[in-house]
């Protein structure tokens, strides 16, 4: 089982690490496309350092395996 | 293979610039005189965040001496940074044209005939300032409604970097125990006896000379070059020798800055020194980090999982913190075996003096929070530390998911090694107490966020007719030795002496390009390139001495001791000397020459090769005072083969001393955005009747990437010194110390909150 | 102020100079001078780098004007080797190490040479405090220390 990015298409074994992908990388296709999720990639970023529990991981994985049937 | 044993290596050589170090005769940029030269003084800014209005000169023009005067106006304007590969974190210009981010910052520069001359001028200078709200503190600035320092950048969030590997979920699902803790670093002056200083001369030709005191002649000269519009070709930078570096002169400093664009509009030389203040307001400093660490252990000790967040405060521009963000991150990490883990590393811009790198990158204060953590655990669940750590540890040919490959690891001998010694001092009195720490470090990064074209570390060696040997290396000598490490490479491997080899560095007109001294770089990228172009010009050497003696096909020839030998019979053979002269004869009279070089390739992530070591801190507490006296230090170090006997020894001493100031004396209080003790009185550092013995057990590995199988000393053993002091705190009072430095106050504090915990219980 | 004539010896030989009172011996010594050896690191007598001998006696030279060394002996660093030969101490310093990045050595070395001239068998807690003024970033001190104790333990003689 592996998931793709769905801004660069890059692959990983499970949807989290998508979801550190795309936190790390940061650029303007990541963030563009968890922005038209309708999301603000600044805001996941500050609750991960902010809040307990990893609910910003957890929210961005379920996007990106929602997204995998229409990569 | 391991400690083989060398004519040269790992012997007692003096250092090679040991008689020009102790006899005066050592030059170095702050010395540096030429004729018709002017002295230079920058205007600094009194507000930590303000637009800048206008910036009238007239008044300080007038004042005789006085040569010129510029700001950033008179400059490309160009937002320059170490990271030139990102385009967004080049955020700096140094001499600013629209605003100013920290107290400190440049705004203008004078150049005048005399020092006094300059700095008066400086009163001249009318600068008209909008004051702007200012934000300290990067949990502030992160809020909504704190203000914008750089424009485009949300939420002041300059950097993120984000680790990973496992499934960090289920393995905390596994884990017996789990402990969360949130720790405090503090930032650190780099404090170099030699302050930032430069002397730029620009001449008619249209090229520019710049003495600077630096730790990357290359980097000076490709920095420079882009911010002034020169070819780098058209750049020659010098370091003659340098007063000490530590992580903090391989960027662009405004003493580099501003006496190049003055030299520039007046053809004279310009040289410009940092007084102490100055260094300490305005030379970037060590990160300070918040480190939130949260870790999943097995009731047998097996480590599961740890999860850490961090902040840093990036201070006003990048400089290479997003280096220190990632590599506080990774070797938090270290030097164990995780199923699962996670670190969420964030850097933001506050209006205070910028953060970048310092000796240990980011790992020292990693390591504060990861091994006092582990002691508390241990000390939670009844386990044994050393037991703990061993069981847990890298070993070698173990891989750090997607991040490293760890060839040589000698970890275990050196908790081996400190356990045996921590027994040996048997019981110790009250208030007193031997805290342990392990950590692993890089031999040099694989990055080239620099985006240089050039091999990392290149050399090049020519034999003279007489056997006399120059050596050509782009590597940097700041005091840790380089150059006589180099030597000790190249006579080892040409089979000659140290006092045969002529080290050249510091000089980007002669020299080839080197990134230079930091990341612990040198001794495995530029020993690789010095061993290669040894080994080439050996090759050729011994061309001539196989037609010479022209023995049986079967029969291999070396050189030791300069005698060139059959290594199956090594009486017979000929003087190196002779051999040199023919082959010059052979070679239509040119000299012979070899060519090396090094850039890593497919090595993992970050680094090469990984140095390995435990250290015991012995310290007492006054509970009175709070006052803390460390008795001793004893490293177990891995560092593949020691190379430099001497410079190993010192490079342990010197990393404990600075390490140690970073623990209990050395802080940066900012009040507003101002720093509170700019000067050696206020901000203490470490003298000789506190400094404990700091003992050194060696283990034995053999690093294959590495030269002769060494690789890297000096900077990791900056990495424990830190949390070995809070666990021996922890071991001597009970109290667990979260905050850096450990002061008497925090000593104190810690000792009250547990003597009222106490009290509570009963 | 007036500019005044100061007369006093440096390294054995006499001089010669004409300087403004507030003139610091460390200025005069290197930018009148050119003896570039002796550093300075700090602005606030606290870090060594400019420590000289007065009169055999350690003095750091920036806190000392110029003038009041009239008619006295100033040793700096580049005093210390005679006709090529090092000094003792200097010797000392070069088997052990002492040394790395170099900015302090000069400072170092005079403390040491002051101290060295007046200790009998000193104690290690001694020689420590000896260097106490003086700041080395690099070294740790230990190595410093060592070449100090061999010297007044008498394993360097004068050559």
């Amino acid at each position: 089982m592996s998931f793709k990015c769905p801004a660069c298409k890059k692959e990983w074994p499970n949807s989290k690490q998508v979801a550190r992908h795309m936190f790390g990388t940061g650029d303007k296709a990541h963030r563009g496309w968890i922005e038209s999720q309708g999301y603000s990639y600044i805001e996941l970023l500050l609750a991960q350092t902010t809040e307990p529990g990893n609910k910003s991981y957890e929210v961005l994985a379920e996007l990106i395996e929602k997204a995998q049937d229409k990569l | 293979m391991s400690h083989a044993k060398y004519s040269v290596i790992n012997t007692h050589v003096h250092n090679i610039d040991g008689v020009a170090k102790v006899t005066g005769r050592a030059t170095y940029t702050f010395d540096v005189n030429l004729p018709g030269m002017l002295h230079g003084k920058i205007l600094r800014s009194p507000h930590p965040h303000a637009k800048i209005l206008s910036i009238d000169t007239t008044r300080a023009l007038e004042l005789p001496g006085v040569k010129i005067v510029v700001t950033g106006k008179d400059t490309l304007g160009i937002k320059q940074g170490i990271w030139r590969r990102y385009e967004e974190l080049c955020d700096e210009q140094v001499l600013p044209l629209e605003k100013v981010r920290y107290i400190g910052e440049p705004v203008a520069a004078v150049a005048a005939i005399t020092e006094e001359i300059a700095e008066a001028a400086l009163d001249l200078i009318d600068v008209e300032y909008e004051v702007l709200p200012a934000v300290y503190e990067p949990l502030e600035a992160i809020k909504k409604e704190a203000p914008t320092i750089h424009e485009g950048v949300e939420r002041n969030v300059n950097v993120t970097r984000h680790i990973e590997w496992g499934d960090v979920d289920e393995a905390f699902e596994e884990a017996d125990y789990i402990r969360e803790d949130w720790f405090k670093c503090s930032g650190q002056a780099h404090m170099c006896m030699e302050t930032r200083a430069a002397v730029s001369s620009f001449t008619p030709e249209g090229k520019l000379t710049c003495w600077a005191s630096t730790q990357s002649a290359y980097y000076t000269q490709g920095l420079l070059a882009g911010v002034l519009g020169l070819r780098e070709g058209d750049v020659r930078v010098l370091a003659p020798y340098v007063g000490g570096g530590f992580g903090g002169k391989f960027e662009l400093d405004a003493a580099m800055f501003c006496s190049a664009v003055m030299s520039m509009k007046l053809f004279k030389p310009v040289k410009v020194v940092f007084s102490r203040e100055e260094d300490f307001i305005a030379s970037k400093r060590r990160t300070p980090m918040f480190y939130y660490v949260r870790t999943g252990i097995k009731k047998d000790g097996t480590f599961c999982a740890r999860e850490s967040r961090m902040f840093s405060n990036g201070g006003a521009y990048t400089g290479m913190g997003a280096t220190a963000l990632y590599l506080s991150g990774f070797f938090h990490s270290f030097p164990y075996k995780w199923r699962g883990y996670r670190y969420d590393g964030y850097r933001v811009y506050t209006n205070t003096l910028p953060s970048t790198s310092m000796r240990g990158f980011g790992a020292p204060q990693a390591m504060f929070c990861s091994e006092q953590q582990i002691d508390w655990i241990c000390a939670d669940l009844g386990l044994d530390p050393f037991e703990v750590r061993r069981k847990n540890g890298h070993t070698e040919g173990y891989e750090v998911p997607g991040q490293a490959f760890i060839a040589s690891c000698g970890l275990e001998q050196c908790i081996n090694e400190i356990e045996k010694w921590v027994k040996s001092k048997g019981k110790l009195p009250a208030n007193r107490g031997i805290g342990i720490s392990s950590c692993g470090f890089m031999s040099g990064g694989i990055f080239n966020w620099f985006d240089s074209p050039y091999s990392f570390s290149s050399a090049v060696v020519t034999i003279n007719v007489d056997g006399t040997v120059e050596l050509h290396v782009g590597c940097q000598d700041i005091g840790q030795g380089s150059n006589t490490t180099m030597a000790i490479i190249a006579a080892e491997t040409l089979g000659v002496k140290v006092e045969d080899i002529r080290v050249h560095s510091g000089d980007t007109a002669h020299c080839p390009a080197d990134l230079g001294a930091w990341g612990s770089r040198q001794t495995l990228m530029a020993g690789n390139a010095v061993k290669m172009a040894c080994e080439d010009a050996k090759k050729q050497l011994l061309e001539f001495a196989y037609a010479e003696m022209g023995i049986n096909i079967v029969y291999d020839l070396d050189i030791k001791d300069r005698w060139v030998h059959i290594v199956a019979r090594p009486e017979r053979g000929l003087k190196y000397e002779e051999l040199v002269k023919k082959a010059l004869r052979a070679k239509d009279g040119q000299r012979i020459m070899g060519r090396g070089y090094y850039t890593p390739h497919r090595k993992g992530m970050i680094s090469p090769a990984y140095s390995y070591m435990m250290q015991a801190v012995d310290a007492e507490v006054d509970p009175e005072t709070g006052k803390i006296k460390i008795h001793e230090v004893m490293t177990a170090h891995d560092c593949g083969q020691p190379i430099n006997q001497l410079g190993l020894i010192g490079q342990l001493e010197g990393a404990a001393s600075m390490a140690l100031g970073y623990a209990y004396l050395e802080d940066m209080p900012m009040e507003d955005g101002k720093l509170m003790n700019p000067n050696l009185v206020d901000y203490k550092v470490i003298k000789a009747p506190e400094m404990p013995e700091a003992g050194i057990i060696e283990i034995d590995t053999y690093e294959p990437e590495g030269p002769y199988g060494a690789k890297e000393a000096g900077e990791g053993l900056t990495n424990p010194t830190a949390a070995a002091l809070g666990n021996a705190i922890y071991s001597a009072m009970g109290i667990q110390m979260k905050e850096l430095p450990i002061t008497p106050e925090r000593v104190l504090k810690a000792l009250r909150e547990k003597k009222e915990q106490e009290a509570q219980k009963k | 102020m007036e500019k005044q004539v100061l007369r006093f010896k440096v390294n054995g030989d006499e001089y010669e100079v004409f300087i403004h009172p507030k003139t610091l011996l460390a200025e005069v010594i290197r930018d009148h001078l050119g003896l570039t050896g002796t550093k300075r690191g700090c602005e606030t007598v606290s870090c060594g780098a400019c420590t000289v001998n007065v009169n055999g006696k350690s003095v750091k030279s920036c806190s000392v004007l110029a003038i009041q060394c009239e008619g006295m002996e100033v040793t700096t660093v580049e005093g210390l080797e005679k006709n090529g030969k090092l000094s003792p101490i200097q010797r000392s310093f070069l088997d052990h190490g002492s040394y790395q990045c170099g900015f302090c050595t000069p400072g170092m070395l005079m403390s040491a040479t002051a101290f060295i001239s007046e200790a009998k068998n000193p104690t290690k807690e001694q020689v420590k405090e000896s260097i106490e003024g003086n700041i080395c970033r690099c070294t740790g001190y230990n190595s410093i220390v060592r070449a100090i104790e061999a010297v007044t333990q008498g394993k360097y003689k004068e050559e």
